[in-house]
């Protein structure tokens, strides 16, 4: 299992505001993606409104999913391949060291995969002594840096051509340079001999086809085809929910993703893969994996709350839009999944008051759903989350994350369906204020736990008369 | 057009305990349109804090309370869109369980609108007769634009305020990081937002930045004038009120 | 072993959903449907097309080729594609060693290009993409794919046919067939792809709507790998800027012949 640090939300995210890197390479991101996006949305033939539709289709997928899943086992074995149902990350990762000790596997070329990333799938394969070469030129990047993804389809938009430009001087023993199309240059060399030496290719996988027997894999780089054509073994990891159940559904659905990922009409490649090489045809993989991922999935699927988080095809979308992440960036996160969509499935994966903070660290401001190429409510989720943290949750095992809260508001809730008692309130805090240091009629400074607003913030009084002691008087 | 108007003040908590000069700005507007304006005064507050915090049995209590006060009103009206949002989308999602309270609910979110989608589309009024001699530029707060779906009617208001000059920050619709709770509790990523945001006013080249939920505007006006900056904060109300 | 766990998770699923219905009810929702009023039509239209909403498609082609860097050009016929080819060949510079070699798919169209003879004045070899040997083609690894193999890592040029050109995105669509490698438009430098004019349909809709329901397409089905190529291979992971060429082909053209024989 990757590393979870969830709890550091806070302090990550302050380190993430300091640096002054991160911060123009996120509002460069942002600036970009955000508004080509929404563009490319509007720019469909059936208009933003399929959205709606593909919501639709993701829904009844997601209600549908035992018999889908089952129609995809059913086509991918009959074209040829395998398929390995793990209900967890170690299932995953035993059934895959399997394969490649069953074909003597000494070098893994990988293309870039969350659910791959949420597995630990990297280490698993190195501490079994595997030679394990990320692809895609951020994560090689990420690799090489010893780091995670900070972001789902750009990984490495933290590092700078200088740091790259440091780091292929150091793991690849080139001369410094730092000319982006020149130390592509350079991956592209170093890579290309590995997917040439590598006995095994893995991918996740975008979006399946129940109804053909085909995984689909979506890249712009081209590591993807290369992992799966060049080695001798192929296996993908999908997560349970991605699957489309018939063709029209994925017409929809991949037009969607490369719109929601990078506002492509279409990525540059996207493959079908579904089955090993054939006789007589000339490349392609011996045997071809596919490991189905529940790993926490089916416990989402049961809570008729957050089922619907289930339809993300993780096209990262949200991430460009959330002004949350736009400022913190993925690190703080703290696990695989980042942005508003890391916000709802990581706490419901790696525990809710584990990450409480994901929960609460939003505006609810409703950029996301509004950005989602499959209307995802991740609000409403929010809100829901948060609730059972206020509450606590015996099906989901949360503890109320802060009783003292807890009593405030149900005294506050007490406060506020008795106006008498309301006016008395806002008597005494107007009494109280005038011992606050102010400055032109505005507060300078709060005590806790209010000071968090005053460490940047003035704060205007409260009114000597409220509006409607006033409206009382007047009319 | 409505021969009969009427509205009944749903005052949002923070305009009525440190911004009541809204308040009454938004009175003055009716009260010069001739609408028949009605205020219970033992409303206080729709429960909103506590619902975005997760207290959903504390927000049913003020939502509950909401209703009770509100129950006779024909036309609900708020200058927030936030507050607006609250009871028309979320008080039927407390309620689901309950079918008495659940009907009572959805008469109330049927019945309540936000301050410039009451005037423009109830009422329809574009321009309310109202001179303020200043560069405007306009905050989207994200419940009011995303919520209930309000954009063009504060524009189309602000472009009929005579002497008024109407510039378009960058990125209008970008959440200024005041989300309640999260302010205090996650300042320093509030204040990475509000300090963009801030950023967006000043290169508008705007004296004045206009918005139509005062969660937002207190936010924005905090840091302004931590700067000691001169741009005015205002809500729409207190434009539209002038003359 | 490799499906000891398929009922418990299915089962885990099922338990999770909670459903009133019965699977085969709701897998006859979903599979083996009739085929569709929207799909009829499209077939209909697809087959029909007027010479003028030809013209019009190309031209949608050739927009969309345009941002993502895509060179599309269309030539009256074969032997002008030949004189292409060669034009190419003579100016683009190998990017590992300097022996310029050749790759091509065998392929019906292909092989009218007479590229062997063309690219022979230059002395530039041209493989084709083909194992030889019936034996050897079901044997796993055998001496025949390396060599094959090790001809496509070693040219320079890949150069393919493709079984449509969607043009709302400028994309090619190429299923694997014996003598048709993946490889081919994947890892020489530069990938060249040769289609007829009425290879071009109008986008995804229509491309499912033939593999799903015209006899011929639907009979190959999508193969054991269809791929989607639109443009050169590129990445913007080093501070965004958009570099071609990460791990595929750094330059691709589509050759669009135009001739009705």
């Amino acid at each position: 299992m990757t590393e979870i640090t969830t709890e550091n939300y806070l302090s990550e995210a302050k380190r993430a505001i300091k640096n002054q890197v991160l911060q123009n390479a996120l509002a460069d991101l942002q600036h970009r993606f955000g508004t080509e996006t929404a563009l490319a949305y509007q720019n469909l033939p059936e208009g933003p409104e399929l959205r709606f539709k593909a919501h639709d289709i993701r829904m009844h997928t997601i209600d549908n999913l035992d018999v889908i899943l089952d129609k995809l086992a059913e086509n991918v074995r009959k074209n040829g391949g395998h398929v390995f149902f793990a209900n967890n990350g170690k299932d995953a990762i035993e059934y895959s060291l399997r394969i490649a000790r069953k074909h003597n596997v000494k070098r893994v070329v990988k293309g870039k995969s969350m659910v791959t990333e949420e597995i630990g799938l990297n280490s698993a394969f190195i501490e079994s002594g595997l030679d394990v070469s990320e692809t895609d030129l951020g994560e090689y990047i990420i690799q090489l840096a010893g780091e995670h993804p900070s972001h789902i389809i750009a990984p490495a938009i933290h590092k700078t051509r200088n740091d790259v430009g440091k780091l292929f001087s150091e793991k690849m023993g080139i001369p410094y340079i730092t000319d982006p199309a020149k130390l592509t240059q350079a991956a592209r060399k170093a890579l290309r001999e590995k997917f040439l030496a590598a006995d095994m290719g893995t991918s996740g996988c975008n979006l399946a086809c129940a109804e053909t027997g085909h995984i689909t894999t979506v890249s712009n780089e081209g590591n993807i085809r290369m992992a799966t054509t060049m080695p001798k073994v192929y296996i993908a990891f999908m997560g349970m929910e991605r699957v489309a159940a018939r063709l029209e559904d994925h017409d929809v659905l991949i037009r969607l993703l490369c719109r929601g990922a990078s506002a492509q009409n279409m990525a540059t490649y996207v493959s079908y893969i579904g089955g090993p090489r054939y006789p007589g045809q000339a490349d392609g993989p011996e045997e071809f994996h596919l490991v189905i991922l529940d790993n926490g999935r089916s416990r989402i699927l049961a809570d008729e709350d957050f089922r619907e988080m289930l339809c993300c095809i993780r096209c990262a979308a949200c991430l460009n839009v959330c002004p949350v992440y736009g400022k913190i960036g993925g690190h703080s996160y703290g696990f695989t999944y980042s942005g508003p969509v890391g916000a709802v499935v990581t706490p419901l994966l790696v525990g809710i008051n584990k990450a409480k903070h994901l929960c609460l660290g939003e505006t609810l401001c409703g950029a996301c759903k509004d950005q989602c190429p499959v209307d995802i409510d991740i609000p409403r989720m929010l809100l829901a989350l948060r609730s059972k943290l206020a509450e606590g949750d015996s099906v989901w095992g949360v503890t109320p994350a802060d009783r003292k809260e807890k009593s405030m508001y149900r005294a506050w809730s007490w406060m506020i369906s008795h106006r008498g008692v309301y006016d008395l309130f806002l008597k005494m805090a107007a009494f109280g204020q005038k011992f606050l240091p102010q400055k032109e009629g505005m507060i300078r400074w709060l005590p806790p736990p209010m000071n968090g607003w005053t460490q940047s913030r003035d704060m205007k009084p409260i009114a000597s008369e409220s509006f409607l002691q006033r409206w009382r008087k007047g009319s | 057009m409505n021969e009969n108007k009427k509205a009944t003040l749903f005052i949002q908590c923070l305009v009525d305990t440190i911004y009541p000069e809204v308040g009454e700005a938004m009175v003055q507007i009716f009260r010069k349109l001739d609408v028949n304006l009605s205020c219970p005064t033992n409303q206080t507050c729709c429960g909103q804090p506590a619902f975005n915090s997760g207290y959903r049995k504390e927000a049913r209590k003020a939502a509950r309370h909401f209703i009770q006060v509100f129950e006779n009103a024909e036309m609900i009206v708020c200058p927030s869109g936030s507050c607006v949002t609250m009871v028309r989308h979320h008080y039927p999602e407390l309620f689901t369980n309950e079918p008495h309270w659940l009907q009572r609910a959805n008469s109330a979110a049927a019945r309540t609108y936000e301050f410039t989608e009451y005037l423009v589309d109830v009422l329809g009024f574009e321009d309310v007769g109202a001179k303020y001699h200043a560069k405007l530029t306009y905050h989207d707060s994200c419940h009011l634009l995303r919520g209930i779906g309000v954009k063009e009617q504060p524009r189309r208001l602000l472009s009929h305020v005579q002497g008024a000059e109407f510039i378009e920050m960058n990125n209008s619709d970008q959440c200024c990081g005041f989300g309640g709770a999260f302010s205090v509790k996650y300042a320093d990523i509030s204040t990475a937002m509000v300090t963009e945001k801030v950023k967006n006013i000043i290169e508008s080249g705007a004296d004045t930045v206009v918005g139509c939920d005062m969660g937002c505007l207190m936010n924005i006006q905090g840091m302004l004038s931590r700067m000691g900056s001169k741009i005015k904060v205002k809500h729409i109300a207190q434009i539209l009120s002038s003359t | 072993m490799a499906t000891s766990k398929h009922a418990e998770f299915i089962g885990r699923i099922k338990k999770a959903l909670g459903h009133p219905k019965e699977d085969d009810q709701r897998m006859a929702e979903f599979f083996n449907l009739p085929i569709s009023e929207n799909d009829r039509t499209i077939l209909e239209h697809i087959k029909n097309r007027t010479p003028e909403e030809k013209q019009k498609l190309f031209e949608v082609l050739i927009e969309a080729a345009k941002p993502i860097n895509l060179n599309v050009i269309a030539l009256p016929d074969v032997s002008s594609v030949t004189s292409a080819i060669v034009d190419l060949v003579e100016q683009k510079e190998p990017e590992w060693g300097s022996k310029k070699s050749v790759v091509a798919w065998n392929h019906p169209l292909i092989e009218r290009l007479n590229l062997e003879e063309a690219l022979s004045q230059q002395d530039v070899p041209v493989y084709v993409a083909e194992l030889k040997n019936e034996e050897e083609q079901s044997s796993s690894s055998s001496d025949e794919r390396k060599r094959l193999r090790q001809q496509i890592i070693d040219s320079y040029i890949g150069i393919t046919s493709a079984d449509f050109c969607m043009a709302d995105a400028a994309t090619l669509v190429m299923r694997t067939r014996p003598g048709q490698a993946r490889s081919v438009s994947l890892v020489p430098l530069i990938h060249i792809a040769v289609i007829r004019y009425d290879q071009i349909i109008a986008d995804l809709k229509e491309l499912y709507a033939l593999l799903k329901w015209d006899p011929e397409n639907h009979k190959e089905g999508l193969t054991n790998c269809m791929t989607f190529i639109s443009g050169p291979s590129k990445t913007a992971d080093i501070e965004a800027n958009m570099v071609h060429g990460a791990h595929g082909p750094r330059e691709v053209y589509v050759y669009v012949i135009s001739d009705k024989d």
